[in-house]
């Protein structure tokens, strides 16, 4: 911000001179306003406290609106009422960046503004809304501050199936259209259970896709960078399909099987009971836009993954923010979704160490919960003999390796990453086994857990070894070779990280352990599909003189 | 026959007759035209689903099939006919003028064919409006689909104007010669119907124009040259494949002149076709002479020798150490009989044309249409192989599905004939409308007669070749 800008807004001059004028519009006093929200910033920077902001203005609210009830009188309640007070209230809507914003100010009408809401934003200062403030004084209104995207561990991956199943569940896609799809190839004659490719769309940041589309249907969401594809406005030329070099698009090419009030209907019945964000209809296909981009496409446009936009906007709870069908039906956790800007996500976390998400995810079903340990650990030793001893689930290796991924982790247990639930797990065990006396971090439970090297005698112990930590998880889980994105020299710069084997030029589709036909999808209506591997297989049923030859 | 000096009367037959062959042809090409709108329309009414089209990748089939190749087609012989119809007005290749109109004609007929394609084609043609021109301002910075349609509009503009600028002259002069349509309906006799759209094409005019029309024409006959290769056939068309590097097939600088000599064999192969119909139709033997055949033919024989040369230039690149996908591609190619069908075809074409240069006994009119016809089929198929190949052979051609199947569905096959009826239509109508060859050319034919040293040996030749014709 310039040192000549006076203005009592972190966001500047220009963001009160849009204050102003908004309130302007109104037959509300501005000067009245442009005071509050002055105030407001205060309140927010704790230089003046609620309950004083509260007394100075709440006569003269009253006296401007409470007269005739407009709805900046019930805003101001509510604000006062639901975000556990004012200050609260601008916090939380801190993060949601400039769009949401200036959305939110609209929703509530010039009168918010009026009551000082234009404060939010900047409400905490400190690093975090700095972003937020630059971007407001760039004028720059398509600040992303998430990426979605996965890590896949195609090792990891054993071929079922079940992220194809639950993507045809969650869109209701007809027989064939496998948004996501899973192969097993052959690389230069060499046939290995790894060579297996899970291929989901891979949200290009420079879409190809969308560069071609005639009409912007095909679009890159602004504040996550999900490309989408706008049902409405699709006139199905397929160009994108043409331009995307991982063959990851599907055409409606006939009416779909699933209507959109079953679909509707469905999405009722479970999105009901979330509480979720108001923005987001409640229909599994509108985004929090209200642009038609989820679920199957109707007849005559294009399709594709969408990653789920409706469980990212809120529509699903709060829980399924950050989460994918896939993602979720994964048995063996091969794909990890999350914010690829964000270096604690899910993703990032995952491909920064996979040895580590591995193991993290293949101890979970062992680490003993707190209460056991508390019930087994009743009366017995508090050293490390003992308790292994004492504890029925709890033995050496499992230990080891609970304590080798703390060691190798940064802010372990901390952030809102799906892992963090496995991680906080570890946390509840290890705060049980140090309120029994254990000290986890002590030479005798670290070297005994060959975590850490003995010190010789003139040494001081220098505490856990990392690199002996890391062996420990390589060993138990084993790492990818290679990481790669697919086809990375088209330029695409997708937003999926692959760890293992890349496929060559050569690589050729073989049969995978799962064959589609044997895996069923519940669809809306209430039907079980079984999925179809090849679209044309089904397509060909209403080709017009299908003479079942090819050129 | 040549010896007959070349009248207005000649150039109005085609206003003044009426024969049961012309009904007959209508009937055929309304037929035709009519089917494929019934195909359409169950094709709207079911969905895509009913050609033989699919997903490419796991979908197991291609994306774009005849569809797209006839497009291709069809914008190439309207792109190759303005081209030619330019060239001989900025070149002043008079010898060709009595084709020149047909040329024109030909553009508007094959861009309206390919515009048809496009809408066909599309799987919500009724948002066309809506989702194109609502964000035409955004995509056309990007989308070649964009380009594509841009040009298309621009082009069947231009060449209306241009086509309406040349007829005023015409109109003007033979105006009371023109057909009247004033029908009995229900008693009541209604006004001639056609002469107001006479008078909107003649409106204003004066002789003084003439000067400044054939310096309009010309200046617009040198913007087409200029921009043929960037914005026709050997650009924004090509482009719509050329730019995307995951199809080796596809990709590359190539594309442009590969695209512009096919729109050049096969405009001149239509106008060919054409020229012989109608000289056939309304003897127009001294008007449509051997000699432009002749000389038709022979630009026929060095953009066919073009095309082939840059077939083989990618043929090259494309085996000697090539990518291996790019390997696979051309490995098909070689092998497959829609790309080595008409190869061979082209050059059985250039075989003849070159062979009859050296002994014009060759020549015959009879044969100057079936190496239209050769190149033509050869085009088509070329091209739809063209975009076939793309899906068949892409850089990630890991899937089972690929390379995808695909045989076009009788819609699809249909389409072909209904857009050559309706192409044939336009003609059939459009000649009863307007002389479709100048009163220029005419009165240069009148001019020149006996004069150019071409035209020297002509009545030897024709009453020769007259009996093959016939036959
Ligand atoms: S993979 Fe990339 S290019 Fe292909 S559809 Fe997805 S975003 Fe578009
Ligand atoms: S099919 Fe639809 S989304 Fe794809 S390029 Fe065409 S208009 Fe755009």
């Amino acid at each position: 911000m310039s040192t000549e800008d006076e203005s009592f807004h972190p966001l500047g001059q220009e963001w009160e001179n849009e204050l102003e004028t908004m309130l302007d519009d109104t037959e509300y006093d501005s000067d009245l306003g442009m005071q509050m929200a002055e105030d407001a910033m205060r309140v927010t920077k704790g230089e003046l406290s609620e309950a004083d902001f509260h007394e100075k203005y709440h006569d003269d609210v009253m006296e401007e609106f409470g007269v005739d009830d407009r709805p900046t009188e019930e805003a101001y309640e509510e604000a006062q009422k639901n975000a556990g007070g004012f200050a609260e209230m601008l916090k939380s809507v801190d993060s949601d960046g400039e769009e949401s914003r200036r959305g939110m100010m609209k929703k509530m009408g010039a009168g918010a503004a009026f009551v000082g809401l234009g404060a939010f934003g900047a409400s905490e200062g400190g690093s975090e809304s700095e972003p937020n403030v630059a971007a407001a004084q760039e004028g720059d209104d398509t600040e992303q501050d998430v990426q979605w995207g996965m890590a896949i561990d195609l090792e990891r991956c054993d071929g079922c199936l079940s992220c194809v199943e639950a993507c045809a569940e969650e869109n209701n896609l007809d027989r064939g259209v496998n948004w996501m799809y899973v192969l097993d190839y052959e690389d230069n004659g060499v046939d290995t259970s790894r060579n297996r490719l899970v291929r989901p769309c891979q949200h290009c940041t420079d879409a190809p896709c969308e560069k071609v589309c005639p009409t912007t249907a095909r679009h890159t969401r602004d504040n996550d960078g999900l490309v989408l594809t706008d049902y409405d406005v699709c006139i199905g030329c397929r160009y994108c399909q043409v331009a995307c070099p991982y063959g990851v698009n599907y055409f409606q090419w006939d009416e779909p099987d699933i209507t959109t009030e079953d679909i509707e209907a469905q999405a009722q019945e479970e999105m009901g009971d979330h509480d979720h964000d108001s923005d987001v209809p409640h229909d599994h296909m509108s985004d929090e836009r209200g642009r038609w981009v989820d679920s199957r496409a109707p007849r005559g446009v294009m399709s594709k993954c969408t990653m789920c936009p409706t469980r990212q906007d809120g529509g699903m709870g709060e829980d399924a923010v950050g989460t994918t069908a896939c993602e979720d039906a994964c048995p063996p956790d091969a794909i990890q979704f999350g914010n690829m800007f964000d270096d604690n996500s899910d993703p990032q976390t995952y491909a920064d160490n996979p040895a580590r998400g591995r193991a993290l995810s293949d101890i979970d079903m062992s680490v003993p919960s707190a209460d056991a340990l508390e019930d087994d650990l009743d009366g017995a030793d508090d050293d490390l003999e003992s308790v292994l001893e004492a504890s029925e689930d709890l033995d050496e290796e499992t230990l080891r390796i609970m304590k080798a991924i703390e060691i190798v982790s940064e802010d372990f247990g901390e952030g809102d990453a799906s892992h963090t639930e496995y991680e906080q797990n570890i946390v509840d065990a290890f705060d049980a086994l140090e309120a029994h006396g254990l000290d986890l971090d002590s030479e005798e439970v670290l070297v005994g857990l060959d975590l850490a090297d003995e010190p010789d005698e003139d040494e001081e112990f220098d505490g856990p070894d990392e690199s002996a930590a890391q062996t420990v998880l390589v060993n138990e889980a084993g790492e990818p070779d290679s990481n790669f994105q697919l086809l990375e020299d088209m330029g695409t710069n997708p937003n999926i990280i692959y760890l293992g084997n890349e496929p060559g030029p050569q690589a050729e589709q073989v049969e995978g352990p799962v064959a589609y036909e044997d895996v069923e999808a519940d669809l809306a209506d209430g039907s079980s599909v079984p999925l179809a591997d090849n679209r044309k297989d089904v397509l060909d049923e209403m080709t017009v003189g299908d003479a079942g030859v090819s050129l | 026959m040549s010896t007959k000096t070349p009248s207005e009367d000649d150039i109005l037959r085609p206003m003044h007759t009426f024969t049961k062959k012309y009904v007959l042809l209508f009937a055929i090409a309304a037929l035709a035209l009519g089917a494929f709108l019934v195909g359409w329309m169950y094709q709207l009414q079911q969905g895509m689903a009913v050609t033989g089209l699919s997903d490419w990748g796991s979908g197991g089939g291609v994306t774009w099939g005849l569809y797209i190749g006839a497009f291709i087609w069809w914008v190439g012989i309207a792109h190759g006919g303005i081209i030619l119809s330019a060239a001989v007005r900025l070149l002043g290749m008079d010898r060709y003028m009595p084709v020149a109109r047909l040329a024109e004609m030909l553009t508007l007929a094959g861009l309206s064919a390919a515009g048809f394609y496009i809408l066909v084609h599309m799987g919500r043609p009724d948002r066309m409006v809506t989702s194109v021109i609502g964000h035409y301002h955004i995509t056309v910075n990007n989308s070649p689909l964009v380009w594509d349609v841009t040009v298309i509009t621009a082009y069947f503009v231009l060449t209306a104007t241009y086509l309406g600028l040349t007829l005023r002259y015409d109109i003007a002069r033979l105006r009371d010669d023109l057909p009247s349509f004033s029908p009995n309906v229900g008693g009541k006799q209604l006004p001639d119907l056609l002469a107001p759209v006479y008078d909107v094409l003649t409106l204003g005019y004066t002789k003084a124009e003439d000067k400044v029309i054939d310096r309009m024409v010309w200046w617009v006959a040198l913007a087409i040259i200029i921009m043929a290769p960037l914005l026709l056939h050997g650009g924004v068309i090509p482009w719509l494949f050329a730019v995307l590097p995951n199809y080796p097939s596809w990709f590359g600088g190539i594309q442009g002149p590969q695209f512009l000599t096919i729109a050049l064999t096969s405009a001149i192969s239509g106008v060919i076709l054409l020229s012989y119909a109608f000289r056939r139709a309304y003897d127009w033997d001294h008007i449509i002479t051997d000699d432009i055949f002749r000389g038709l033919l022979l630009w026929l024989g060095f953009f066919c020798l073009l095309f082939l040369w840059l077939q083989l230039q990618q043929l090259a690149t494309g085996s000697f150490h090539s990518t291996t996908t790019h390997s696979y591609a051309t490995a098909s190619k070689l092998s497959h009989p829609m790309y080595v069908g008409p190869m061979l075809m082209v050059l059985g074409v250039l075989v003849y044309i070159f062979a009859q240069t050296i002994r014009p006994s060759l020549f015959s009119k009879g044969r100057a249409i079936a190496a239209g016809l050769l190149v033509l089929t050869a085009t088509l198929v070329e091209k739809t192989y063209f975009v076939l190949s793309g899906f068949w052979y892409p850089s990630f051609n890991i899937y089972d599905g690929s390379p995808g199947e695909y045989f076009p569905s009788v819609i699809e096959l249909l389409s072909i004939a209904g857009t050559i009826g309706m192409v044939t239509l336009f003609f059939l109508v459009l000649s009863k409308l307007v002389p479709v060859v100048e009163l220029h050319a005419v009165e240069h034919l009148r001019g020149d007669h006996g004069h150019g040293h071409e035209h020297d040996h002509e009545p030897v030749e024709e009453s020769a070749e007259q009996p093959e014709v016939e036959a």
